[in-house]
């Protein structure tokens, strides 16, 4: 099960890694040219992000009306969370908790140079010994243990 | 420089968010060691060899060895608090250099439930573990949370613990520290005065005060380290287990949230409080309302609310857009902290100078007492100094804690932290999180569900291509 994930972790780079802009800009503008009404939208997982699982897909052609409660919903059920694991969706390192916003709004202030607009999403962040000095080496170690999603991801 | 010394710092195990430890010894760290046996631990019997069993008794115990000698054997410089900058400790505020603010400041921070790491309590239960020491601190940063939320439900933000309990923490020598307690503050008369007798629990003298002490030690009781007790690390890691959490696992601020809530569902000594935890960072009034009973009258059998609101306030770092809201809330006297703390180490967090966060620390191993017995002092429950980190380091991952004791309250919460979201520095699209009207269920949607989803091939990826392809290369349609 780990070893399947990481194979296929090793082999989602970041979208913007996998494509040089003058690509994505093309992309953009095919398909906001075949659907003008539709936002291009890429969702990707925090690179170290060791609980939720990776989603099957990264774009999505979202309505401009479509409420952020609505998309986290979506989101939500392609990744099989309950209600009340954490999830959280950033833009730009801000935490997406305006649910009332439109993808429109959003898309307005945040788009990407390239015409996608980019999400993370990201669980919380699990708190234990605290072992991460700058001298110490040892914290790999632990954290591999701790997390064996971890160092694949990274 | 001006900067005052509000308390002799020898307890807590930190100093401003460097911890110090002991360098060089860290590959022996426990929580490796307790992950790789946690499969032995957990096992409900009779698969065990004995041997096995004994090689975890020995782990076990030279774990539990480690993590009392690692907690509790710290060096510390002391914090330096400003004098002329207000000091903002949930919904109060100080300036130290006013002596009697200085003193009174004292006596609220000692007041404040402090829980720490524990040892030598009855074995979780189905595991060897009889500490939580490397592994439990966010559980005890919820505990002191919740304790806070109970102190105001049952005492109020003014309730400070009694002057005998006061002094004899103040007057503590520093319990295996290494450092001598120096009483370098001038302002701070109880620092000079000896050492009192230990007999704190006598010595409050009105009817009113004596009910207050009941009520103080009751509370603490609730969280004793004892199967029994309805906030206990025993309870606490027995609702954890719903979220796939055992006994030695890292908790996360969310998870302890929830554990709370069923917690506080399920203690009878709680009655007429209730937990309402967010989901999406979204506080949905009605369901609040609902959970609470008011809207099916005013007299439902709940009247008070603690309110949870998990949030990641950036990726990998706090993003600083949301520095100024932390502190507006920390300045809400409902506020009841927040749940975080820097990268894999918990805190406490209960207030703010300029640009620290004041904090009370769990990592401090203490051994387990039983604080329901009247014969034992309080005085471990109790921290009496104050420490600070950096916003700059706080980690993005917390949970925020509210009080309401009742609807009115909750009315005036919802508009005052409405105005706070929106108003500070962060733009309105990104407010730390939102109240909103109606239930949660209301906002779901029956119209735009997955049925209705098609994954359109992009122009490039054919039917063959699809194969070869990372299936990520479609576009989604919503």
């Amino acid at each position: 099960m780990h070893q399947e994930r990481s194979q296929k972790n090793q082999s989602t780079k970041p979208f913007k890694q996998r494509k040089n802009l003058q690509t994505r800009k093309e992309e953009v503008a095919g398909i906001r040219a075949k659907f003008p009404t539709k936002i291009p939208v890429i969702v990707e997982r925090y690179q170290r992000e060791k609980s939720l699982p990776l989603l099957d897909k990264t774009k999505f052609l979202v309505p401009r009306d479509l409420s952020m409660t609505q998309f986290v919903t979506i989101i939500r059920s392609r990744l099989a969370l309950n209600a009340t694991q954490a999830f959280y969706l950033l833009v730009n390192n801000k935490s997406l908790a305006s649910m009332s916003l439109t993808l429109a709004e959003l898309y307005k202030d945040d788009q990407d140079e390239d015409g996608f607009l980019y999400m993370t999403y990201a669980s919380q962040e699990m708190f234990g010994s605290n072992l991460r000095s700058k001298e110490e080496k040892p914290v790999e170690y632990v954290l591999k243990v701790q997390n064996p999603l971890w160092h694949c991801c990274s | 420089m001006n900067s005052v010394l509000p308390g002799p710092a020898h307890l807590a195990p930190t100093s401003q968010g460097e911890s110090c430890q002991p360098r060089g010894l860290c590959k022996l760290q426990p929580a490796a060691s307790e992950k790789d046996c946690d499969n032995t631990f957990v096992g409900e019997g009779s698969t065990l060899q004995n041997d096995l069993d004994e090689v975890d008794k020995l782990k076990s115990k030279f774990m539990s060895a480690w993590n009392n000698m690692k907690y509790s054997w710290t060096v510390k410089t002391k914090p330096n608090f400003s004098k002329t900058s207000p000091l903002y400790l949930l919904g109060h505020h100080y300036l130290l250099d006013n002596k009697e603010d200085s003193e009174r400041f004292q006596k609220d921070f000692v007041s404040r439930l402090w829980f720490t790491y524990r040892r030598e309590f009855q074995p979780l239960e189905g595991t060897l573990w009889t500490t939580d020491c490397g592994w439990g601190c966010m559980l005890r940063s919820g505990q002191m949370l919740l304790g806070q939320g109970l102190l105001l439900h049952h005492l109020s933000r003014a309730w400070t613990c009694s002057d005998a309990l006061f002094t004899s923490l103040m007057e503590r020598e520093p319990q295996k520290s290494l450092s001598p307690s120096k009483s370098a503050s001038p302002g701070l008369r109880t620092l000079e005065r000896s050492r009192p007798v230990r007999d704190i629990s006598i010595q409050s003298h009105s009817p009113a005060d004596l009910v207050k002490e009941g009520l103080h030690r009751k509370i603490i009781s609730w969280f004793s380290d004892h199967p029994r007790a309805p906030f206990g690390v025993h309870q606490l890691v027995d609702l954890g287990k719903s979220s796939g959490k055992r006994a030695g696992d890292w908790y996360g601020p969310s998870i302890v949230a929830h554990i709370i809530r069923k917690a506080v569902e399920g203690a009878s000594e709680v009655s007429d409080l209730s937990v309402y935890v967010s989901q999406d960072c979204t506080v949905y009034k009605a369901d609040v309302e609902q959970l609470l009973g008011w809207d099916i009258g005013p007299r439902g059998p709940r009247k008070a609310v603690i309110i949870l609101v998990p949030v990641r306030l950036g990726g990998e770092t706090l993003n600083p857009v949301y520095t100024d809201c932390v502190k507006e809330i920390l300045r809400l006297e409902s506020c009841i902290g927040i749940i975080g703390g820097k990268p894999k180490h918990s805190l406490y967090f209960i207030g703010y100078q300029d640009e620290f966060l004041l904090y009370l620390d769990p990592h401090y191993c203490q051994p387990f007492v039983d604080p329901a017995k009247d014969s034992i002092s309080l005085e471990s429950f109790h921290c009496s100094s104050p420490q600070k980190i950096s916003f700059s380091k706080m980690d993005p991952s917390c949970t925020i804690g509210l009080y309401a004791r009742s609807r009115q309250e909750f009315d005036v919460l919802c508009e005052q932290l409405t105005r706070t979201l929106n108003s500070s520095s962060v733009k309105e699209r990104y407010p730390m999180f939102t109240f909103a009207d109606g239930h949660a269920q209301e906002y779901s949607l029956d119209d735009v569900c997955t049925p209705s989803e098609r994954a359109v091939p992009t122009p490039e990826a054919g039917a063959r291509g699809k194969v070869k392809r990372p299936s990520t290369d479609e576009f989604v349609f919503l």
